[in-house]
Formats: C-alpha cells, sequence, structure tokens
C-alpha cells in the first residue's frame, strides 16, 4: 500500500492531473484551494511518493455523516488497493473525530468501485437518476459505519482488538483478541476459576443456561484483557453450525451489544473458527491444507485452498464422531463424557481383538458413517452377554477406537494426496484422543505431510478461535448485518 | 389399536420409513424408543427419503432438534439429551411440533405428558436374529388411523 498523508496546497499540480485524468468534469483548482482552506469540516489526503502522487480523496464532516467529496486514483495505478487505503483512512479519520456514518455516491455502471466500496462495509440505500451531468449515468448512494473500515484499517494492520463470543452447543465463551494473534483473554463458562467466582453456573443445553452465563462470561473476557468496550474494533460472533437454541443467545446478545456500542459484528462459522485454531496454535500452518473437525457434534473433512475459502469434502451420514463415543461409552456404562473415558482403557485393551466393521472405508468418498460401528459394539455387547461371558472392556474401547481411528485416518491420507497439500490440521474435542493424533500424526508423515493439532484448550468450544477467524474476516470486509439470524445449519464457505 | 410391524433387516426399516411418509399429514406427532442402535435414526431417514428431503439426514442428538424441507417439514428431535421437562421449553419444542410439520421425537417416551394427546407411540425391539419388531401405539383417532394405514402399507409392501 501506497504511503498516504494530508494534502497540502503544493500537492494540487499532481492532484489537478490525477482528476483530469479520471473525469470527464474535473474539479478546478480553485474549488482544490477552497476546500484545503477549509479545515475544520474537510479532511483531504493523497497516497504515494512526495514526488510521485497516485491517488487522493477527500471527505466533508456534515452533520449526518462524512461525505466522499472526491476520490481519485491514476490510471496505471489502479486495482492496486490504492483507492481502498485511501478510503480506510477517510473512513479513520472521520472515526477519530466522532463521525460514525460515511456516505459516497458513485455511477451505477461503474462495477469496480461498487465491488470496492461493498468490500469496505458500504451498502446501497439509494439511486440518484441520470446524476453525472456529462454521461447522464445514474448514481448509487451508499453509506456505512465509520466503523467498519476503521475496523479493517486496523486489522491490516494487526492492531484489531476483537470480542469475540461463543455459545454454539454447550460452553459460552467469550475472548478478546489483537491482531487475530494474540490471546489477551480465553473464558469458557465450564472453567473450575469461573465457577467458584459465579456460583457454580453449569451452561448446558438450556439456553437459559447461556442467558444466565454469557453477561458474566463476557465482563470477565473484558476484565482479564484489561479492555472495555470503547477500545474494540469489533465484535465478532459464532451464527452456526449448532444447537439453535444456544446460538440465539450469542447472536441476540451480539447484535444488541453492536447496537449499543455501534461497533462493526463479524459473523463466524463454528467450524471455520475450529480452523483458525491450529492457525492460532501454529503460525507455520499454510494453505492448502485439509482440515479435519471431530467433535460431539461434527465430523467433516474440509479442503482448504486458501484461508477463507472451504470445500467440505465429506462429513458424516449419521452419527459423529465424538457422539458415537459418548454413546459407546454410555451402553458399557462407563461415564460421560465418552471420549476420554474409552481412550483411558484402551490403552490397556487389544486393538485387533474384537473385528468391528471399519463404515465407508472402500466407498470411494469422504463420508463417514459410525452408527453402524455404534450398532456393531451393542450387538457385540448383547451376543456376549446372552452367552453368559464377560466383556473385555479394555479390548472392547481399544478395538472400537482403532475402527474409529482407522476410517479417519485411511480418509485423511487419501484427502491430503488427492489434494496434494503439505499441510493437515485437526480440530475439535475429539482431537485430544492421542490414540488418534498418533495414527494421523504418523501416516501422514509417511506421506510428506505434517499435521498440527492445538493444544486441547483450543480443540474443545472456545472464543479464541472465533476471534482469530473474526481477525481474518475483517482484512477482507466480511461483517455481519443486524438482520442476520443464527442458522443451526450453516454450511462452510459462506 | 395395537400394530406391529417386522423388520428382517435395517433396509426394511427405511423401507417401512418411506411407507409412513406417504401417509403423513401436517401436524402429525410420532415418538420413537428403543435402545440405542435399534433403528430409530435409521427409520427416520427413510422418513425423509419419503418426504422427498434433498440433504443427508445426520443424528440429531448433538443438535436435539433438525429440520429438513420436503413434501412437509419435517422436524427430527432426540430428547437424550435433555433432563428435564423444562428444557423443551428452551428448545421451543411445543412450539415447534405444533408448527404445522411432522415431528419425530427420538426418546420422546421420556416425557410422555410433553407428547400432545394425539400422537404415534412407535417402539423399536431388538430381535435375537437382529432384525426388529416395531410396535406402534397409537393415542388418538388421527394416530390410530395412521397406525392402520402404516401397517397395511407395509403389507401390502412385502414382494413388492
Amino acid at each position: 500500500m501506497s504511503a498516504i498523508r494530508r494534502m497540502t496546497p503544493e500537492d494540487l499540480n499532481a492532484v489537478l492531473g490525477i482528476e483530469a485524468a479520471s473525469f470527464g468534469a474535473p474539479w478546478t483548482r480553485a474549488l482544490f484551494e477552497d476546500e484545503l482552506a477549509r479545515e475544520n469540516d474537510r479532511v483531504w489526503l493523497v497516497a504515494g511518493d512526495d514526488d510521485a502522487l497516485v491517488g487522493f480523496g477527500g471527505i466533508m464532516l456534515a452533520p449526518d455523516g462524512a461525505h466522499i467529496m472526491d476520490l481519485a486514483v491514476t490510471p496505471e495505478a489502479r486495482r492496486l488497493g490504492v483507492a481502498r487505503g485511501l478510503m480506510l483512512h477517510l473512513a479513520r479519520e472521520a472515526a477519530d473525530r466522532g463521525v460514525a456514518r460515511m456516505t459516497l455516491e458513485v455511477g451505477a455502471g461503474n462495477t469496480a468501485a461498487l465491488a470496492l466500496y461493498a468490500s469496505l462495509g458500504f451498502t446501497a440505500t439509494g439511486l440518484r437518476p441520470r446524476y453525472y451531468d456529462d454521461t447522464g449515468e445514474d448514481a448509487v448512494i451508499m453509506w456505512a459505519d465509520t466503523a467498519r473500515p476503521a475496523a479493517i484499517l486496523a486489522a491490516e494492520r494487526g492492531e484489531d482488538l476483537v470480542l469475540a463470543i461463543e455459545s454454539s452447543c454447550d460452553e459460552t465463551a467469550a475472548s478478546v483478541m489483537r491482531g487475530g494473534t494474540e490471546i489477551l483473554s480465553s473464558v469458557v463458562a465450564t472453567q473450575v476459576d469461573f465457577h467458584a467466582r459465579f456460583g457454580g453456573v453449569v451452561p448446558e443445553i438450556a439456553s437459559r443456561k447461556h442467558t444466565e452465563a454469557i453477561v458474566g462470561v463476557i465482563d470477565e473476557a473484558l476484565e482479564r484483557a484489561g479492555v472495555t468496550l470503547v477500545d474494540l474494533d469489533a465484535l465478532a460472533i459464532t451464527y452456526g453450525p449448532g444447537l439453535i437454541g444456544a446460538l440465539v443467545v450469542g447472536v441476540a446478545y451480539a447484535k444488541g451489544l453492536a447496537l449499543g456500542t455501534g461497533l462493526p459484528l463479524v459473523g463466524v462459522n463454528h467450524l471455520e473458527g475450529h480452523i483458525f485454531a491450529s492457525k492460532l496454535a501454529d503460525p507455520e500452518l499454510e494453505p492448502p491444507l485439509i482440515a479435519l473437525v471431530v467433535s460431539g457434534g461434527h465430523t467433516s473433512l474440509v479442503h482448504v485452498p486458501a484461508w477463507g475459502e472451504y470445500h467440505t469434502l465429506g462429513s458424516t451420514l449419521d452419527d459423529a464422531a465424538g457422539e458415537a463415543f459418548d454413546k459407546v461409552a454410555k451402553l458399557v456404562g462407563i461415564g460421560y463424557p465418552g471420549g476420554p473415558a474409552i481412550s483411558r482403557l484402551a490403552e490397556q485393551g487389544n486393538p485387533a481383538a474384537i473385528p468391528f466393521p471399519r463404515a465407508m472405508l472402500h466407498s470411494g468418498d469422504y463420508d463417514f458413517s459410525l452408527s453402524g460401528l455404534k450398532t456393531a459394539v451393542i450387538t457385540y455387547v448383547r451376543k456376549e452377554e446372552a452367552a453368559g461371558r464377560t466383556i473385555h472392556l479394555p479390548d472392547l474401547a481399544a478395538s472400537f477406537q482403532a475402527a474409529v481411528i482407522d476410517v479417519q485416518v485411511a480418509k485423511a491420507v487419501r484427502a491430503a494426496t488427492e489434494y496434494d497439500v503439505r499441510h493437515f490440521c485437526l480440530g475439535g474435542g475429539v482431537a485430544a484422543n492421542t490414540a488418534l493424533r498418533e495414527a494421523l500424526r504418523s501416516a501422514l508423515a509417511d506421506n510428506g505431510v505434517r499435521l498440527s493439532v492445538p493444544p486441547f484448550s483450543l480443540c474443545t468450544d472456545n472464543a479464541a478461535m472465533i476471534a482469530a477467524a473474526a481477525h481474518f474476516r475483517l482484512t477482507r470486509g466480511a461483517f455481519l448485518e443486524l438482520n442476520a439470524e443464527a442458522t443451526a445449519s450453516l454450511p462452510l464457505g459462506v | 389399536m395395537r400394530h406391529e410391524i417386522i423388520s428382517p433387516t435395517e433396509a426394511t426399516t427405511y423401507r417401512a420409513g418411506e411407507l409412513i411418509a406417504d401417509l403423513l399429514a401436517p401436524g402429525d406427532v410420532v415418538s420413537l424408543s428403543g435402545d440405542l442402535g435399534a433403528g430409530k435414526t435409521c427409520l427416520v431417514k427413510g422418513v425423509s427419503a419419503g418426504l422427498g428431503v434433498i440433504e443427508n439426514v445426520t443424528s440429531p442428538t448433538f443438535n436435539i432438534m433438525l429440520e429438513h424441507h420436503g413434501r412437509l417439514e419435517l422436524f427430527h428431535f432426540d430428547l437424550y439429551r435433555l433432563e428435564r421437562a423444562e428444557q423443551l421449553e428452551d428448545i421451543d419444542f411445543y412450539g415447534t411440533t405444533e408448527a404445522g410439520g411432522v415431528s419425530f421425537i427420538e426418546w420422546g417416551e421420556r416425557f410422555p405428558e410433553a407428547l400432545p394427546e394425539d400422537h404415534l407411540s412407535v417402539d423399536i425391539l431388538i430381535g435375537d436374529d437382529d432384525s426388529r419388531l416395531i410396535v406402534l401405539s397409537p393415542s388418538g383417532p388421527r394416530a390410530s388411523a395412521l397406525a392402520e394405514d402404516w401397517s397395511a402399507a407395509v403389507l401390502s409392501d412385502v414382494g413388492a
């Protein structure tokens, strides 16, 4: 991006040259001189080096908001982000002066400019028919909150302070993050110290429990980070996929907070969050990559050719991996949650003791099915009990776990090979399973693929991963409108 | 009146689901019970296919309720993770079952008082030879008609 600074009278020769090259009815020198003299309610900026300006732009600070007066870039320097940089800085200047809204007109046929402004958070609010005298073209009127481009600029500089909220399932979580990498706080409502402090609130599926916890969790996240709402650049919220009754609590709260504070809101997909958890823990992780998200509610294999681009290669056709662990654990009475209980037992068992089916191993696609395995375990247990034999639980656990892992690993390796990636990341609560991690790590390494697994606190649901994904979305100017709704089956890549 | 459907395989359980789909009317509520692995979700997969739902039906255990769009709206509940009847309010259970779609409720027998007066209870029992006995116990006139038509449809479908 070019250097951007205040316009001075010495810049006018260059500015007039750019103006003439850009518009059929250019502004005159007298007009620019008049503008520069109005220091109270005008801001004019130039981009480029002192001896070679490439663009300029200016705003008028009016009672209803900041009006873009003019914006132009030399033909040679177009499509290099100069106009974008000027707009971001103009918005920052307006926001710093307490101006909350910003508006502009743009030719209805200028698709490149329309796309640029949309990417900065502008939305079209009306049309001025035949606005341009020289061409008779209509003008589109666009408005944006200055906080949006100001937040984008902060994100591009790696200085954005984001408060993220996650309530897609059982956990109520909030996190404050700077620059998409520095976790200033990450609070999950099931944390022991939080319980002690807030009287043992145990969030569960009940929205009511999220409602009870959310204020305390957010206050705690802000306090631990040492910031207040006015310090923030943006808010982020998980708006799907997940349990609808749980999602709506976070989404409604985040919208209210955005409305009350004027902060821009970024919507994050929960699975995208799990992928960014790996990026957060492993800065060397780079696309193209394959991500496997396995948890109580998800089993998804995703191809990520570039950050922000997701192609779901396959997912479970019935039960999620974590769910299968829980149900088998319940069947044999070894407690909830099932994952840790089974993997502990499995350590002492023989994974080859019982030949459970490897469903979909040779299906030729990337989908998973765990319902049949669950049924096979149930059938085995029933037959053994009917025959009066005692079930060797460690062998059962090890054999069941091996059947799950074999299929996950085989599909993971095949995806990594087919899409020719060197990086693979694992996320979700089931990533805590050591046997899965090690089997995956070793099989991928044999194929020259490096595995990233975040620490456990970032594998299970948390808001830091949502903040990390939100930072990326901010740099792309992807905001969530306040009329957006929580979406239980939100697809990845929207 | 109680009806019974014998389902020798997973495929016939799925087929039974397809057959009841043709008979469903807005507002129908079907409660499903049976041990883990009995085939409750398998039956609902058949219902979904019969209603013309395009997407794959996955287990709703985690999400508690999944919604599918077919000839009729299909609300697929799994109350396995709920502990108290008050939690049904939190998931808008009553509003959803009365929303004009059809509701299939796995583990619905955990909260019998929450089911509407007229509903069909379906219990899937696991036989010794992996076959399933699907027992239909209707409450109310609509559910009785549905149970009768469904068992008749399954009988006439044999060998078809």
